[in-house]
């Protein structure tokens, strides 16, 4: 069997900013509330136009699970790691909670655990895939603005959709090879 | 910095002495798996101790959407949707999401309190279920001696599916006064429709080409499966006009967002059906078939023209007629959306109503993408012969309303009538899970009304703003701890919700069912023998007919019968009207001194200098009960007067700073939020802040209460309170 490499495709038209994937996610991932903690968000883009020509769309967000992790290389500890699937990792044991990660990430998409004195970050939910599942943000979406799945695999639903639709990846021209699609 | 961190350790530590202490080894087991990973490169399996899935259903809103709790440990790890559960398409929003923080809430309620100082002080001390049940007892039989048993008054919650046995305690205790949300809600679009079709029916927003949503936001505040559909475009042939006097997430998912002159949308509607009429546009066949009082409908719709209208509610002539061919020509998959939010104005019973004719024209009913009655499935009723008293008088609000429902009254005129103590007395407040403080408007008035009763004993599982003004507070198990009855949820695709224990009930708390049995058995045999079976026995009576959905429940968490909805099963037949049809013309209104058709009426504008108080929902709160939860409370830690970008800076108000909100009832300070997303004569804020109670510690002095500022007008036909005829002034704090 090839080796599995997992994306998720986003069509943010169907956002309406519930942030059921967010609370999905922490409490899934037991990531602290209170603070800028969050595996994954939803950003309220700015209103479009004036009163009353107005527009607005919302853009959920969370690891890109890059190819070529910026994150990676700046790790003093090896703590972060790539795992099969593509997954960015980060090993709790190694972590010295330097940040270093953090500022490299040019995603904003990992954040300092103080309970726990470790950076942590979305991992598409490794401890669901690993047993069959899929992402607590994908299940729980009311309007299923994610699909995730392998793209090694041609028939997968995330392939399908990327042959079909026009899509894009965030910030391209940095070269980090995301793996976080969003249909246009 | 400190105070969080100290926060979380004392968050910790009630998780550590409430037997609940394998939240850290959950933590700790996907720990391993992620060490695993990063120094190989391969993926071993975790160990997470003992799991187990349980079927059950939500009980954060409405809604009851089916989920899937993961238990570890006999901790409730996540709630996942039920993919079975196809009311809701297999989703869970936010606040199913945060449920588990409702079972592990250091606010919870944990055991049976008696107040301990003054009403509203906060002071409170433990009691034994014993000790406290004996005091409800004897202060109920107490009131009944001396006023009759309707001077016990009866407030509950709805959905939490044990709020049959409190008002099977209500009727069986003897008390007339029973009071539950719909007048604070829905229940004049409930009589406007229901006065139309003799049912109250469902949009097939799935199906349908057109939708119009007035004041309905779907996006914010969810209604399963509408909200999910809506956005389930049909190869672009779906569109969605959306009138509001605010931009909500549903205007941003809007093809066409108009922001309307609140307590104008009946000339919209009335605007539309004169185009529809006047152009020949109607549905002929359906009309001379089905309907009854076209004839009259003619000439009342005339002078109504778009023109009229454009003057009223601020959107184009054009516009309107456009949108009203653009309507009639995707009929009968068309829908003029019913709704299903707290009244506008005090005429809501005829915006409802206009609304329905307006659907009736174009035909769209009982048929594909249109408007459908309601289907259910049956359980068996749990049968009980209720105690004959001789002296006790009817309802205190009756005659308030033009049709007012025998068990749930209208909520402000009840209020009212306590005040004035005529035509006679009600002096103690039983109360289930509904915070009526945070709900009815005018707080000031509720908690005037507070005072003046002799009791008042509040069932809950927080220290509601209701619950801090009780002199006895019993804690009830969370949903997610309680074996409940089976419930039967209407709609196209009708469903039967099932809810067990996902975890034993923690601390002393209670499910209803049992709190109602223990204080029968204080108030006398005839009553006790009432409540004579247990919840198993009782779950299996309801099934006794068909056992099959006893079976589904058990294997997938929820019984269906269909997946699709039906459509034509009225055709030919009886609706459950006056004369059999829809009424166009109601001479059952005639009858009440009512107009039989939609009569528009100006209402109030905003005088100089003030604004326009907005109500509306937000995904992540269901009205007064979710603002406390950590996880929602992440998403808004407080609320925020909404104002327009135009009239702050005219006002000299900048973002962000705090204002005084007031109106003829009320006050309230909050933060401003200065945004295009508003008209620029009204304001807005989100429900469920400025609370009282210092037992809702996330949330206690954060933002302003609503319900402190909304005027109590009442709407005549339902006894519906009017929630957008409430005018205030702004000025910097």
């Amino acid at each position: 069997m090839k080796k599995q490499r997992f994306a998720i495709v986003l069509d943010t038209r169907r956002c309406i900013d519930c942030k059921a994937c967010t609370v999905a996610c922490k409490v899934e991932n037991d990531v602290p509330v209170g603070g800028e903690t969050y595996r994954n968000w939803v950003t309220e883009e700015p209103v479009r136009g004036t009163y009353p020509n107005l527009g607005q769309s919302f853009t959920p967000s969370q690891c890109n699970q890059c190819e070529n992790p910026p994150c990676n290389s700046v790790c003093p500890t090896s703590a972060t790691g790539i795992t099969s699937g593509g997954i960015v990792t980060v090993n709790p044991d190694k972590c010295i909670g330097c940040k270093y990660c953090m500022l490299a990430c040019p995603y904003d998409a990992r954040f300092y655990d103080s309970e726990k004195g470790i950076i942590d970050k979305c991992t598409f939910c490794i401890q669901r895939t690993l047993v069959g599942g899929i992402p607590a943000c994908v299940e729980t979406c009311p309007t299923k603005v994610r699909t995730f799945g392998d793209l090694n695999d041609p028939n997968s639903e995330v392939s399908i959709l990327l042959a079909k639709n026009k899509h894009r990846v965030l910030k391209p021209e940095l070269g980090t090879k995301p793996f976080l699609f969003y249909l246009i | 910095m400190a105070g969080l961190i100290n926060k979380k350790l004392s968050r910790r530590r009630f998780l550590g002495t409430s037997g609940c202490a394998l939240a850290v080894a959950t933590v700790g087991s996907q720990a391993t798996v992620l060490k695993a990973l990063a120094s190989s490169g391969e993926v071993t399996t975790s160990t997470v101790g003992k799991t187990k899935d349980v079927f059950t259903a939500c009980g954060m809103c409405v809604n009851k959407c089916g989920v899937i709790a993961r238990v570890r440990d006999g901790r409730i790890h996540k709630l996942d949707p039920n993919p079975e559960y196809i009311k809701s398409r297999g989703m869970l929003c936010a606040r199913g999401n945060a449920g588990v923080k409702v079972v592990y809430d250091p606010d919870r309620l944990k055991f049976p309190l008696i107040r301990a100082g003054k009403r509203g002080e906060g002071k409170w001390r433990r009691a034994s279920w014993d000790e406290a049940l004996d005091l409800v007892a004897k202060n109920m039989n107490e009131i009944a001696e001396k006023y009759t048993r309707a001077g016990v008054m009866f407030a509950s919650t709805e959905g939490t599916f044990q709020e049959h046995f409190f008002l099977q305690m209500a009727e069986c205790f003897g008390s007339p006064n029973t009071v539950r949300h719909p007048t604070l809600c829905l229940s004049s679009n409930i009589q406007g429709f229901s006065a139309t079709y003799g049912t109250f029916p469902t949009p097939d927003v799935l199906n349908a080409d057109y939708i119009i949503m007035a004041g309905a936001n779907r996006s914010e505040a969810l209604i399963t499966p509408d909200s999910i559909d809506q956005l389930k475009g049909d190869g672009g042939r779906r569109k969605l006009v959306y009138l509001d006097p605010r931009f909500t997430k549903t205007a941003a998912k809007a093809d066409e967002w108009f922001p309307i002159k609140p307590g104008t949308d009946m000339a919209f509607v009335l605007a539309m059906i004169n185009v529809i009429v006047s152009e020949g546009r109607y549905a002929k066949t359906f009309i001379e078939e089905m309907t009854v009082g076209f004839e009259q409908l003619v000439p009342h719709i005339k002078p109504y023209t778009p023109e009229w209208a454009a003057k009223e509610c601020e959107i184009s002539a054009q516009d309107i007629r456009r949108i009203a061919r653009e309507f009639a020509k995707a009929a009968p998959k068309a829908v003029f959306y019913p709704g299903r939010r707290s009244s506008f104005a005090t005429d809501d019973v005829q915006l409802r109503r206009a609304m329905a004719i307006l659907n009736v024209v174009v035909g769209n009913w009982d048929t594909e993408g249109g408007l459908v009655p309601n289907s259910r499935i049956k359980l068996q009723k749990h049968d009980y012969l209720a105690p004959w008293y001789d002296d006790v008088p009817e309802r205190l609000d009756k005659g308030s309303a033009a049709f007012l429902s025998e068990k749930d009254g209208s909520w402000t005129a009840l209020r009212d009538r306590i005040l004035e103590g005529k035509p006679y007395p009600v002096k103690g407040m039983m109360i289930y899970k509904q915070n009526v403080v945070m709900s009815v408007p005018n707080r000031t008035k509720t908690l005037k009304m507070m005072d003046q009763m002799d009791f008042i004993c509040t069932i809950d599982i927080a220290m509601s703003d209701t619950a801090w003004y009780s002199d006895v507070v019993l804690p009830e198990a969370t949903y997610l701890e309680r074996q409940d009855p089976l419930e039967s949820i209407g709609g196209l695709v009708p469903v039967v919700a099932f809810r067990q224990p996902c975890i034993s009930p923690m601390f002393e708390s209670k499910p209803n069912l049992w709190i109602m049995q223990n204080l029968a058995k204080r108030l006398g045999s005839e009553i006790a023998e009432t409540f004579d079976f247990t919840i198993d026995e009782h779950i299996h009576h309801q099934v006794s007919k068909n056992p099959k959905i006893l079976q589904d429940l058990k294997t997938k968490g929820v019984h269906y019968m269909k997946v699709e909805p039906s459509y034509g099963l009225t055709k030919g037949k009886r609706l459950r009207t006056k004369t059999g049809k829809i009424e166009i013309y109601s001479a059952n209104y005639v009858k009440k001194g009512l107009d039989p058709l939609p009569v528009y009426n100006r209402h109030e504008e905003v005088p100089a200098n003030k604004f326009r108080l907005l109500v509306g929902r937000s995904a992540y709160f269901t009205h007064g009960t979710t603002a406390n939860n950590a996880y929602l409370h992440d998403l808004m830690p407080e609320n925020t007067l909404w104002l327009n970008t135009q009239s702050a800076s005219k006002m000299g108000l900048r973002d962000g700073q705090l204002v005084k909100v007031k109106s003829n009832v009320g006050e309230g300070t909050l933060k401003l939020e200065v945004t295009d997303k508003i008209r620029p004569d009204c304001v807005y804020m989100a429900h469920g802040f400025g609370v009282i109670s210092k037992g809702q510690s996330l949330i206690y002095g954060r933002g302003a209460c609503d319900a402190a500022l909304i005027e109590d007008k009442l709407e005549p036909i339902s006894g519906n309170v009017a929630m957008h005829q409430t005018f205030v002034e702004i000025s910097p704090a």
